[in-house]
Order: structure tokens, then sequence, then C-alpha cells
């Protein structure tokens, strides 16, 4: 079935929900044509979101999938490819998901680099709690529990994903579709975590980053001609805080993914109809 | 002298103790004599009194009791923490060499062995527990040869040269104590058997019951005492092409056995009441997105961080009722070691058969008890598995509505949905802890909300109606009085019985390893006097479970020492309980 897979196919029949215009649907988007175009079908993926915004994500697209609790989509995906080494595993995620109630969760994720694909919805705010400060809102950004704004610097997550041991640090913009599927489908294709930071603007809550400020200041790395396999290169870009940037900014070429490197290659749901043949050694053991 | 033998040794955590108990214990199981270890600890790595206590007999031993007989003592305190155990046919095996002064009783027989100097003339300080153990077997009249095949099996991977170091500081001891004293009158002379037993604690037997079951994923964080399920599951379920990974913590532990689950393995948890309170916030996940999870609370003293290291069986509230909103789920709680191996099979059936979170509940004082079984109480041509309704790419058809859609939430009449693990053609769907239709998309729906909350709990109905939710009974089934336990006091009750019979004291008594569903016990209860329930806590959990079920108060007897129940003293506080009026609540 996969040869003829088309990206329609990961599109469930529900509507979302997001507020029109949400930079969310771009995002969705790229990451079912990165799926299809990297020759996945519905029936050998799985994702997981968590929630939120982008926690809907799993009832708009269409695949094996779980909307889980706020913060633990990454736990959920890896121990979903973990025991199915035969799945596509993608897991999405917000700001607010991924890097304040779920960073811990995040920083382990990407030392442990499981061979899945991460990406954040970063709108830079609260949007379904209607409003609040993100763990990546600005420190003079004013909202309903932050009126003089947070005063703490911004949540750098792509300096938290490069000091954890990342081997794939990509950035993207959910307007710009042709290169956020391209990252999307690179971050896919990497052999290990695959994490992706989109720029998926919230055109209710949030009118600092906005659609039009990142088209005025987004430098594309690939054009720049920014090698992502120097590292010394990918953390002065990542930690350049006056500039945005999108395209991969890190990518360790050498990466052997968790899978990999601990010999997983079983399919775990197949199992015999009673104890394994040599099942009285272990008892034998105990002698 | 009495059937049984009672030895321990004790010092400070990090003098060996745990080992040097286990060698003793093995020796003993390979003269084919019943052992039953205890351990008293304390939550620290070096230094604290460790023990770790055996009791042997010929017959089956399944408690621990009052008395001491022999007693390694590496400490004064070791002496001092057991003297009230000690009686005048006690003897103390300690090093007069060491620079305290030991203080023991005179009815005590002391046996002065210099444990630490005939080491070293075996090879080195370290084997100063094994020239203890030498003198232990002089005393006891127990073969050293025993032991040998015991040090073989601790040491053989370190060279024959270690085996035959540890060897000939048994013969020293052993030695020392012939030539310099006559002990007969102590009069101890242990029997050996041919059976050939094996020994293990609670939670081998049940990480060796999840290998067994077709368990494939263990994700885990560790704390004590549920670790060593992890420890022993790690390594060994590589060999049957499982994972053990250890989480970052326990919502990720349960996160991770979670999406393991949702892609078909056989998956589980095990953590102990501080860190089932963590994954309380993803149990009500599991169950509403019907994902089959066994999770293994190895209960230990609480609230908070309690006592680490000591006995309770506290959690069965938590368990019960644990995690907001009403969640369907099922409480399993082994009574006895082989019940740890045969309940994790069943908790692994359970699971998958109703696509729910089965609760596996443990306590300490299990998980850390090594006894003596015949192998063939772990026949693993007995064990059975049931996957429940997974469909096949075949089978997914009759399950799709009108437009193609997988119905994974499909109300059945029997509560359980079809399943199709990912990878099933055209089986794809999404599960979500929102309150969801068929199709598993979130819903706010009143009848769909109505339909789904009563789908999963027909699951339970059907479960009590499907299942046996037995108890076990032992004692006088004619008895007017009845005594109702849960988890590991199930062995000192059943001694208990034997010391009541003395004083012409009959109980029935039932030992209930369903927590939720459970046996009805209302018949039982409205035919009995007096009704006394047992158990490691101080407010009476299960108590007031039985009384919600029956309507009838009932009497408890409650400990919440730290330390589990020994018979002699359950059959004091059973005699006590029965002479006295159930009190006014």
């Amino acid at each position: 079935m996969s040869s003829d897979v088309r990206f329609t196919d990961f599109k469930s029949d529900k509507q979302p929900t997001w507020c029109p215009g949400c930079g969310d649907f771009g995002t969705m988007n790229g990451m079912m044509k990165a799926l299809a175009n990297t020759g996945n079908d519905p029936d050998n993926t799985f994702v997981v979101a968590g929630i939120g915004c982008s926690g809907k994500i799993g009832t708009y697209m269409h695949s094996y999938a779980l909307h889980g609790v706020h913060g633990r989509a990454l736990p959920v995906g890896t121990g979903v490819k973990m025991a199915r080494p035969d799945l596509e595993v993608m897991v999405a995620g917000g700001d607010g998901d991924g890097y304040s109630i779920g960073s811990g969760h995040f920083i382990h994720a990407v030392r442990r680099n499981v061979d899945m694909s991460y990406v954040v919805m970063d709108n830079r705010i609260y949007g379904l709690t209607k409003g609040q400060a993100s763990p990546t809102s600005r420190s003079d950004f004013e909202t309903s529990t932050t009126p003089e704004g947070p005063q703490q610097p911004p949540v750098n997550p792509l300096a938290l994903a490069l000091a954890s041991g990342a081997t794939f640090i990509a950035q993207s913009f959910a307007s710009d579709a042709m290169r956020h599927t391209e990252i999307v489908e690179a971050a896919i294709e990497h052999d290990g975590f695959g994490f992706v930071n989109v720029f998926s603007p919230c055109v209710t809550f949030n009118d600092v980053d906005t659609y039009d400020y990142f088209r005025d200041t987004l430098v594309d790395l690939q054009e720049e001609g920014h090698d992502p396999t120097d590292y010394e290169a990918a953390e002065e870009v990542i930690l350049d805080a006056d500039k945005e940037y999108q395209g991969i900014l890190y990518q360790d070429d050498e990466s052997v993914s968790y899978g990999e490197q601990q010999g997983l290659g079983d399919n775990m749901s197949e199992i015999p109809d009673g104890a394994p043949e040599d099942a009285m050694d272990l008892v034998r053991e105990f002698y | 002298m009495p059937a049984d033998l009672n030895w321990a040794i004790g010092g400070e955590a990090g003098d060996g103790i745990d080992s040097t108990g286990k060698i003793f214990a093995q020796a003993l199981a390979r003269a084919g004599r019943h052992v039953f270890t205890s351990k008293d600890f304390a939550s620290r790595i070096r230094g604290g009194y460790t023990a770790y206590k055996i009791r042997t007999s010929v017959d089956d031993v399944q408690s621990v009791v009052d008395r001491l007989d022999i007693l390694v003592a590496l400490t004064q305190r070791t002496i001092d923490e057991n003297l009230d155990e000690m009686h005048d046919g006690s003897a103390v095996i300690y090093d007069g060499e060491r620079s305290w002064e030991a203080e023991i009783p005179d009815e005590v027989t002391a046996v002065d062995v210099p444990l630490k100097t005939l080491a070293e003339e075996a090879g080195g300080a370290i084997m100063r527990n094994v020239v203890a153990l030498g003198a232990a077997c002089e005393i006891t009249g127990f073969d050293v040869a025993y032991l040998d095949e015991a040090l073989e099996k601790r040491f053989g991977g370190k060279g024959s040269k270690i085996v035959e170091n540890n060897k000939e500081a048994a013969r020293l001891g052993r030695d020392h104590v012939r030539e310099e004293y006559d002990l007969d009158h102590l009069g101890y002379d242990l029997e050996t058997t041919d059976e050939d037993y094996v020994l293990l604690n609670g939670n081998e037997a049940i990480g060796m019951g999840a290998i067994a079951a077709g368990c494939r994923f263990y994700a885990g964080y560790p704390i004590t005492p549920a670790t060593s399920i992890m420890e022993y599951l790690t390594g060994r379920i590589d060999d049957y092409g499982g994972h053990v990974v250890q989480a970052e913590d326990e919502l990720s532990a349960i996160n991770m056995a979670l999406g393991a689950a949702r892609g078909g393995a056989r998956s589980m948890t095990a953590t102990s009441g501080a860190g089932i309170d963590l994954m309380t916030e993803t149990f009500g996940l599991v169950a509403t997105s019907e994902t089959p999870l066994v999770i293994a609370d190895v209960q230990r003293s609480g609230p908070s961080t309690g006592m680490p290291t000591k006995q309770e069986q506290g959690d069965l509230n938590m368990v019960l009722y644990g995690g907001h909103g009403e969640v369907p789920r099922f409480v399993v709680a082994p009574t006895t070691v082989t019940e740890c191996f045969w309940k994790t099979v069943e908790a692994f059936n359970l699971a998958e058969t109703y696509q729910t979170p089965v609760f596996l509940v443990s306590d300490l004082a299990m998980s850390v008890t090594e006894q003596t079984f015949p192998p063939e109480a772990f026949d693993m041509d007995a064990v059975e598995i049931d996957r429940g309704k997974i469909v096949s790419d075949e089978e997914v058809e009759e399950w799709l509505d009108d437009e193609g859609r997988f119905r994974a939430h499909a109300a059945t009449d029997d509560g359980v949905s079809p399943r199709a693990l990912p990878g099933t053609l055209d089986g794809a769907h999404m599960s979500t802890g929102l309150e969801h239709d068929e199709l598993g998309r979130r819903t706010e729906d009143t009848d769909v909300r109505v339909q789904q909350v009563d789908k999963r709990n027909r699951k339970v109905e059907t479960a009590k109606a499907e299942e046996d939710w037995d108890y076990r009974e032992f004692g006088d089934p004619d008895a007017d009085d009845l005594v109702i336990s849960w988890g590991s006091n199930e062995g000192a009750l059943i001694e208990a019985l034997d010391l009541l019979e003395e004083r012409d004291v009959s109980v029935r008594v039932l030992s209930v390893p369903y927590l939720f569903p459970r046996p009805d016990l209302t018949e039982d209860i409205e035919a009995a006097d007096d009704v006394v329930v047992v158990e490691c806590n101080a407010t009476g959990q299960f108590a007031d479970v039985i009384e919600h079920d029956t309507l009838t108060r009932v009497k408890r007897i409650n400990k919440y020492t730290g330390i589990r129940f020994k018979a002699d003293e359950l059959a004091d506080d059973i005699e006590a309980e029965l002479s006295t009026e159930v009190p006014a609540q």
C-alpha cells in the first residue's frame, strides 16, 4: 500500500477546531506530507500527542495514535518505538507541553536518542487556556498571568537539546510549507531522535510572534551555507539570541539510535501461547 | 528441641550480611530443608543495623517466629537487638578478638571464634562471615559439604581459587568450634532430605511470572522495595526478545509502559507507594484509553517517604480508589511467594482480556522473603496465555463503521472492544484520555458519554461473572470464628493456627488474593460469631472494605510497626481479640 500513499490518507475526517489562521494547520500538513513522502502509511505509523492545541493533532490525523496526558507524550512514543521498531513513531507537542511540564522528559528523550521524530508547535503562548505565558514567551510579553511580562528569559529549546546530546536539531516555520515539510522529512529519516521546533503562530493570543514577524526576520540556514554537521557552527547559531533561524541546525551523521545500540529489532507484540519453551531454566536458576 | 531452627546473622550494612545469609539459606535448601528468610535493614548504604534471619525445618515453613537459636553477631548491637528472642538453648557466634567486649547473657552459650584471624589464614579477612558459617554448621550438626555447594554457586564465577579459599574458611570455622567447644548439650542436629528445592523471593517470582506470561517490556524507576523486580528482568528478559528501560521518573516509566502496551507488547511497570502517587496521573489514561497494563505496587511504610525499608500494607485505598474520576480496574494481591508468580501471569491475562490496568499488589515482607519450594510449584507447562480480542487483518472488517473507520472502542455487550495492534491493515485509530466515541474521538455528547462509561464499567461486570474471584481457606472449616487476611500475612496465619490449636482455639482463615473485584464474603461473615481482619496498617483498610461490602462490623488486628506479623505474636493477638467485644465505631 505504501507506494501509492498520499498525504491525504493521513487526514482524518474530523474538522480541526483550531482558530482560523492557526499555525498548527500548516505544521500538521507538513507532518502528513513528510510521512507520506518518506514512504509511510497510516497502518504503520503511530502518532503520540500531549495536551493543548498541539495535542489535538492525533484527532485530525489518521494513523494509530494516542492522545496522552500533559507533557508525557515523549515517554509514550519511546515505549511504542522500543516495543515496535517496525513502526514509524512521531510525537507532537507544544511549547508548554514540551518545554514546561515535559521538559524533564525532553532532556532524557533527547539523550536516549530513540529513533523517532518530535515536532513541537511553538507559538510562545498558552493558547488553549486562553493566553498565558509559556516557557518560550519573551521576558516582557504581557499576558493575563504576567501583566508585566514573565520577567525571566525564555527557554531556548534548541540549546537545551544541544546540551542534552541531541543528534538532530532543526527549526521550521509553519507557513513556509515546503521547507517545513523538507525539515520534518529529514527528522523522520534521521537515524535517532529527530527534533524539530516549529514556529507555529497563535493568531488569537500572540500579537508579537506573528506570521509577519517570522517572515521578516527568519534566516534560512541552508541558504546561508550552514553546515549542520559542524558542532561549533551549530552552537553559534543556537546560542545567537539576536536572530531567528530555520533549517537543520545540527545533525550527527554518525548517530547510532537507542534501538540499534540495544539490539532492539523484535516486534514485541508477538508472543507464544504459553511460557517460553525453556522457561523451566528460569526456575532452575534458583536451585 | 523444636523441629525448626532459627538462625540469624547481624551486623552493619556493608558487612555482607545479606550475601552470607543467602549462602546459608541456599546450603540448607540444597540439603533438602525448607527455608523461610526475613530481612531487617535500614535505609542507608553503609552502617546501621542489618540482619538476615532464616527459619528452617524439614517441614514447610512460612513465617518467622519470636525465637532465635543461633546468632552470628558481628556487632554488640546485633546481640542487643535480639536479646528478647534468645533462650537457654541459644548460641551466639562472635569474634572475641574484635575490639568490642561482647556482652552475652549467661544462659546463652557464647561461642568465641576468631573470625578475622581464621579468614586471613584461609586467604583473606573478607571471608570472616564464611568462617562463621562453618562454625554454625558445627553447632547445628550440619555437613559443610552443603555449604560447599552454595559457595560454588556464589563464587563459581570468580574462579576456583576463590571457591577453594571460601571452603577452607568454612572448615577452619568448623574445626575451631569442634576443637574448642563441646556443644552436644544444645542438641542441634539438622536433618537433611533428598528433596530438591528452589529458593526465591516474591519480587523474583513476579519477574519470573512476567517472563513466563510473555511480558516483553518493562519500564521502571528505582525505588525500594520494587527495584529488584527490575533487576531480575534486566539481563533476563532480553533473552526472550524483551527490554527493560530505566526511565527518568515514575511518570515516564508508566507512560513508556503504556506506549509499549499500545504497541501490542505485554508491558509492565513496578513501583512502591511514593511512585504509585506519581503514576496515578497516567492511571486514568490507561483505563480510559483501554490499554492493557500491569502495574505492580510493592508496598512499604508510608505516607510520604515513610519508612522505605519497612513493611506495611497501607496502599489498599490508593490502588482501589486512586485516580480522579471513576476508573475501572482490577486489583490482584498475591498472598505467597508462589502466588507472586501465578498472579503475575493472571494479571497479564486479565489486563489483555479486559483491556484494563491491573494493579498487582505485593508488600515489602514478601518482596525480600526468600522461601523454598519444589520446582513444580512453578510449572511452566501450566502457564496459559490469553490475549483477548486482538483482531487480525481479516477480522478488522467486521468492526468498521459505514465509512470504513475502525471502532476501537465499540460498545459491545461484554464491554470489551476489538483490539487492532498497530500494523493491522485498516485498523488505524486513535485513543485518548478525553471522553471519546467508539472511534476514539473526543466527544461531550451526553449519550455517548454514558455509553462509554457504561461500556468500561461493564468490563468489570463481565469479569465478575467470567472469572473466579476466590479466596484461600485454612484452619477448621466448621469453626465459629473467622479470620480474614490479605497479602503476605498468610504464612504467619497458617502457622498461628497450629499454635492456636494447642490452646484449643479453632478458627477458620480466609486469605483473599483478589481485592477488586473481590469475593463476596457476606455469607461467611454472617455465619461466623467473631470476624477478625488482620492487616499491616493502622486503620484497617481491608476491614473497612469488608464492612462496606457486608454491612457487618468486624474486629481488627493491625500492625504498623514496620515489621511483618510473626506466627506466635499473631496467635496471641487472635486469641485476645476473640475474647473482646466488637468496638463501637
